[in-house]
């Protein structure tokens, strides 16, 4: 079964899932908006490229957990219909029009 | 002698809480999920439980995966409502009853459930997406909860039987507090559902509506059941319903289910069942 959040992806994606879960303050939040290295500094170069590009299958499949993207996602106004329908490699359009409510968003 | 006077399944989707701060009660999209939840807010009213036992999962909010507990018990008066990146929900603080909860913990202990505790700490839509349905938090709250958060984030999960097992010793916990006290359990989480990989946007009604009934009939059969059966059946993020197994296991053998809603508008199954 593929993307498991497990120990190993846990240990994988510790870093930058704290940086995602940082989020849920808002001074980080603000500092972020404004400022986005200063608010990853602690993160490697590829891993700051992936959140600056807001590349949701790159985070996950880096080990971000579901729960920490979700923190980013708030933060910068996405939904999680717009995270489902990047991982499964369609646009928002697409994925909205196999929904039974596309409006419940 | 405190009592368990029934119990509630529901979803905990963090857009129903959206739904609800919005005022969405009319909006044709919302409102089959608004009317779903109706008969369980009447019920809630009419019986007046003092507290409402919560199991449900935080989303790596409060809790982070540095110290990711897999059963914690809250054992304050109060419960600060917790950022996810928006602010806070407009709503007030949770009321607590650190009394119950130290009871409950210690009765649990002695019955080899090792809990984590935990006090002071903001609780997430985990548990107040579904409550602002059932419960009005003006002026305030109408009674106490006690949250109980369960690993459903990172595997190893606990097992369904175990859930189920942990159910049953909380209606020991709670049976034995002298004080005289009536208690609604509530257990959330799903229904089907995947959020990532290429099976994200998964659902399955077929088997929903087969857990709803089973959850009512056939627990046991339910308790039965591997993680990677129910991730399988109702994808990697819906195996969270085996929060509703506590509640269950907490609920008599021959509890019936006296009203069920079911509803799948965008990406999960929002369910609620009431059992007494």
């Amino acid at each position: 079964m593929s993307y498991v959040f497990d120990l190993e992806r846990s240990a994988r994606g510790l870093r930058l899932n704290r940086f995602l879960h940082s989020l849920t303050q808002k001074h980080v939040r603000a500092l972020f908006l404004k400022n986005p290295d200063d608010a990853m500094q602690g993160l490697s170069e590829q891993e700051k490229d992936m959140v600056r590009r807001l590349d949701w299958k790159a985070m996950q499949d880096h080990g971000a957990s579901f729960f920490c993207l979700e923190k980013l996602a708030r933060t910068k106004g996405v939904s999680n219909p717009e995270m489902v329908a990047h991982f499964r490699g369609e646009s928002l359009e697409a994925f909205l029009r196999t929904r039974r409510v596309p409006g419940a968003k | 002698m405190a009592k368990i006077i029934g119990g509630i399944g529901t979803s905990h989707v963090p857009t129903i809480a959206m739904a609800f701060d919005k005022g969405k009660n009319e909006d044709p999209d919302w409102k089959p999920l608004f009317k779903g939840y109706q008969p369980v807010a009447r019920w809630l009213q009419e019986k007046k439980p003092d507290v409402l036992f919560f199991c449900f999962n935080d989303h790596a909010t409060t809790f982070f995966f540095d110290h990711y507990p897999t059963f914690a018990l809250g054992v304050s008066d109060e419960y600060r409502i917790a950022d996810e990146g928006l602010g806070q929900r407009p709503i007030p603080p949770l009321k607590g009853d650190a009394a119950l909860s130290r009871h409950i913990a210690a009765s649990l202990v002695d019955d080899e459930f090792d809990l984590t505790v935990f006090q002071d700490l903001p609780l997430d839509h985990g548990l107040h997406s579904p409550l602002t349905m059932m419960w009005p938090s003006k002026p305030d709250w109408p009674g106490r909860v006690v949250p109980l958060v369960v690993n459903v984030l990172q595997h190893p999960l606990p097992k369904p039987s175990r859930c189920y097992k942990l159910g049953k010793a909380i209606r020991k916990a709670i049976e034995s507090y002298p004080q005289d006290l009536t208690v609604a359990m509530v257990g959330t989480g799903g229904l089907s559902h995947q959020m990532i990989g290429e099976r994200a946007g998964f659902n399955d009604e077929k088997w929903d509506l087969e857990f709803l009934e089973l959850i009512e009939r056939d627990p046991e059969r339910l308790a039965g059941m591997s993680i990677q059966d129910f991730m399988r059946l109702g994808g990697n993020e819906g195996a969270e319903v085996i929060m509703w197994l506590i509640m269950r296991g907490a609920l008599r053998p021959d509890a019936r289910k006296v009203h069920q809603n079911y509803y799948l508008p965008m990406t999960t199954a929002m369910a609620v069942a009431l059992f007494e």
